[in-house]
């Protein structure tokens, strides 16, 4: 009875915020549903079988690994570097940290419209700088691959400053004595990062991995803001069409079989990881 | 060290597991549609109520995205409106845009908390019609005696489907050709558009310089496949003939090469990155198609002359789409709501109110009467370029089926386009994926629901 007491509410809004949206759109996806419509016809795995044989399934599915692999990946590795500088006791520290987390804390897309300004390819930063050189600016807006590109840095941009923010924790947490013994030891400071700092930070990359991954996979707002989706699907991600498929084209019924399909996907990366990544974790 | 956590799941906790999904999925069967194998006929009608009994309820609500920054107009037609009738209009900013004003409107179905009146643009009153979101206009408007016969004739025949008005017009806008009449000078081109394509392909070498581009155009949805219907029909051809695509056709492969062969042969026009009109502003491009909507802007941005025309004519004639917005009454509201949203559409679209929003943003004046109103003709005055619009009218002609009543339709022809003039796509393929797509959302989601 007290369990319920205490843990009731909170399971309530879990079951109807989470579960049963999930459940719903489980159903849904069994559905030809004209959103906004009163009525929908049973389909059966329609939806499931026409996404898989769409034409434009594949390019979507690049879309959104080389995003995330990007994002996760890139994110990581910068987010640690900026880590392991904040981490020195340097003039200025304070406030090159406050830098790099501040844009974490902004809305996703009132940094992709800052951005749309600094790509411009006409009177933007990059522009101007490149011309400083010598240089044109790339086609950021109708080339697919550098509007990709454009989506990534901004991406990477704006949340960088979590990754090295959880970092910089669990660096301040290294023990400095053992640090200190390998030094006295003869070990260089690269030796040490990387046989005493970087295992030592394996619980934190080990969470950094599943929380960076499913925000990622999951992120839509600077996409919205710079390029929604274009040009011709160049940044189309798979949250991406969930949403254009759902609202603009107003499938319902597809477009939660797309969000059942990219849930699954979420469900078994991050089981593998769990299954496999945590057992190379030193606790 | 912090602990090893564990992910493995004992029976209890397999069995909450089970209950909490279990309930979720008792929960999740409420709400949402009804599931029929037959979903025909979902069409709202307008036979059942006697208006002449209904007493007009004394407050509603309109969703808007204040077109063209129009909310200053809004609001004062509002409140003309208010203390001629007595009702109340609750304004609200329900999206940036028509699209995301669309997608709160469908989201909003089957609550009470939707609006009595909604803007209802040319890509999405089809689809609140056949969802039956929307009541069919006609026997409202006889009932309050709208003038309907005075609606300029192509702009209300936009709404018709099935013998009924589903809409009437509000912020109406075509596309219109505008030029940098210095930089027309500075070519020594007469003060004019061209009249039809061929003559622009004669003058842009003219216009050419290391600093400007002589046509700019736009991309993106909701606007690549509206401009481009000024190519496909001035050369004969259609995106759809009703419900069959017809991109397959030599004309409408032959424009698609025309507008290829002034990007990459020519080199004359160019796609702007993000914003033709800005780039006009800013003096890239010497000319551009835009929206008439964008006008008061251009006009208030350009640090130079700004000339106006019709849309250049190919060798089929002239050839211009209508577009923008119409506002509708929403289907599951009480009848003393809807007539109290009848006449404030009646109000909001009389001589008065359309001259008075038209000359306030540039949109074009609905109502015959409005063209030659007094307020109109003062605008004119003072704006020559306003005119235009109003004249190229006469050449306007409905869209296509395929763009704007197909879920996904003008979203597919926008791919379609955008690999034609950013990467040069084959036509013939690139039309073809589209067409196919389109037929297939039409098989999908129109032809069960007619």
């Amino acid at each position: 009875m007290l369990f319920l007491l205490f843990a009731g509410p909170n399971m309530a809004l879990l079951v109807i915020f989470t579960y049963k949206p999930l459940m719903q759109s489980l159903y849904y996806s069994t559905l030809q549903w004209n959103i906004g419509s009163p009525v929908a016809m049973p389909v059966g795995l329609d939806n499931y079988v026409d996404w898989f044989t769409d034409p434009t399934t594949p390019g979507i599915v690049t879309v959104t690994v080389l995003f995330t692999v990007a994002t996760v990946g890139g994110g990581m590795v910068i987010g640690l570097l900026l880590a392991l500088v904040l981490n020195r006791r340097l003039r200025g520290t304070g406030v090159a940290r406050t830098v790099v987390v501040a844009p974490y804390v902004l809305s996703g897309v009132a940094v992709g419209l800052l951005w749309l300004f600094v790509f411009d390819p006409n009177f933007g930063v990059t522009a101007a700088l490149l011309r400083l050189v010598g240089l044109a600016s790339p086609d950021w807006y109708n080339d697919p691959q550098w509007a990709l590109v454009m989506v990534i840095v901004v991406y990477l941009w704006k949340n960088v400053g979590y990754v090295a923010l959880i970092y910089l924790a669990a660096l301040q947490s290294v023990p400095r004595d053992l640090v200190e013994a390998a030094s006295i030891d003869g070990a260089s400071s690269i030796r040490s990062f990387r046989s005493i700092v970087l295992p030592l930070l394996g619980p934190t990359t080990f969470f950094l991995a599943i929380t960076t991954l499913l925000t990622s996979l999951q992120s839509f707002d600077i996409i919205q803001a710079m390029t929604k989706g274009g040009p011709l699907g160049g940044t189309t991600t798979m949250m991406y069409q969930i949403y254009q498929e759902g609202f603009q084209s107003g499938r319902a019924g597809y477009s939660s079989a797309v969000a059942t399909i990219l849930f699954v996907v979420l469900l078994l990366v991050t089981f593998a990881q769990v299954r496999y990544v945590d057992r190379k974790v030193h606790y | 060290m912090s602990p090893r956590p564990q992910f493995d799941l004992d029976r209890r906790q397999l069995l909450q597991l089970t209950a909490i999904f279990g309930g979720a999925a008792a929960l999740a069967a409420c709400g949402g549609p009804s599931v029929s194998s037959d979903v025909a006929g979902g069409a709202a009608t307008d036979a059942a109520t006697d208006w002449a009994s209904v007493t007009p309820a004394k407050e509603i609500t309109w969703w808007s995205n204040h077109p063209g920054a129009s909310r200053p107009v809004e609001e004062e037609l509002i409140k003309r409106f208010t203390t001629e009738s007595g009702i109340k209009v609750n304004l609200v900013t329900a999206g940036a845009n028509y699209d995301e004003v669309a997608q709160k409107f469908q989201a909003a179905t089957g609550t009470d908390n939707g609006p009595d009146v909604v803007v209802s643009s040319d890509v999405w009153w089809f689809r609140y019609m056949i969802n039956g979101q929307i009541l069919p206009m006609d026997q409202l408007a006889e009932h309050l005696e709208f003038d309907t016969a005075d609606y300029n004739e192509t702009l209300y025949s936009d709404y018709r489907y099935d013998d009924a008005h589903w809409a009437v017009p509000y912020a109406r806008s075509t596309p219109l050709f505008y030029y940098n009449k210095d930089a027309w000078a500075a070519a020594g081109l007469p003060d004019r558009s061209p009249k039809t394509w061929d003559e622009f392909t004669e003058w842009a070498p003219k216009l050419a310089s290391a600093s400007m581009i002589p046509l700019g155009l736009g991309k993106g949805t909701s606007w690549t496949a509206w401009w481009f219907c000024n190519f496909l029909w001035g050369r004969g051809g259609a995106y759809s003939d009703e419900w069959s695509m017809t991109l397959d056709s030599p004309e409408a492969l032959d424009a698609a090469k025309f507008v290829q062969s002034m990007i990459f042969d020519d080199k004359i026009a160019a796609v702007a990155a993000t914003d033709n009109v800005a780039d006009f502003g800013a003096g890239l491009t010497a000319c551009t198609i835009g929206s008439t909507g964008s006008l008061t802007g251009i006009l208030e941005a350009a640090k130079f002359g700004v000339g106006t025309g019709f849309l250049p004519e190919g060798p089929a004639g002239p050839a211009c789409p209508t577009g923008g917005t119409g506002v509708a009454i929403s289907s599951n509201r009480s009848p003393e709501q809807q007539l109290a949203a009848g006449m404030f559409l009646k109000f909001l679209t009389s001589t008065e109110s359309t001259a008075y929003f038209s000359s306030n943003t540039g949109y074009m004046p609905v109502r015959t009467s409005a063209q030659d109103s007094d307020i109109m003709a003062e605008v004119y005055k003072t704006s020559p370029q306003f005119r235009t619009a109003v004249d190229q009218l006469e050449t306007t002609r409905v869209q296509d089926w395929g763009r704007v009543f197909v879920p996904g339709g003008d979203k597919e022809l926008t791919t379609a386009l955008e690999s034609i003039i950013l990467q040069q796509g084959d036509p013939a393929e690139a039309f073809a994926t589209a067409s196919t797509a389109i037929q297939r959302s039409y098989e999908q989601n129109v032809e069960p629901y007619l």
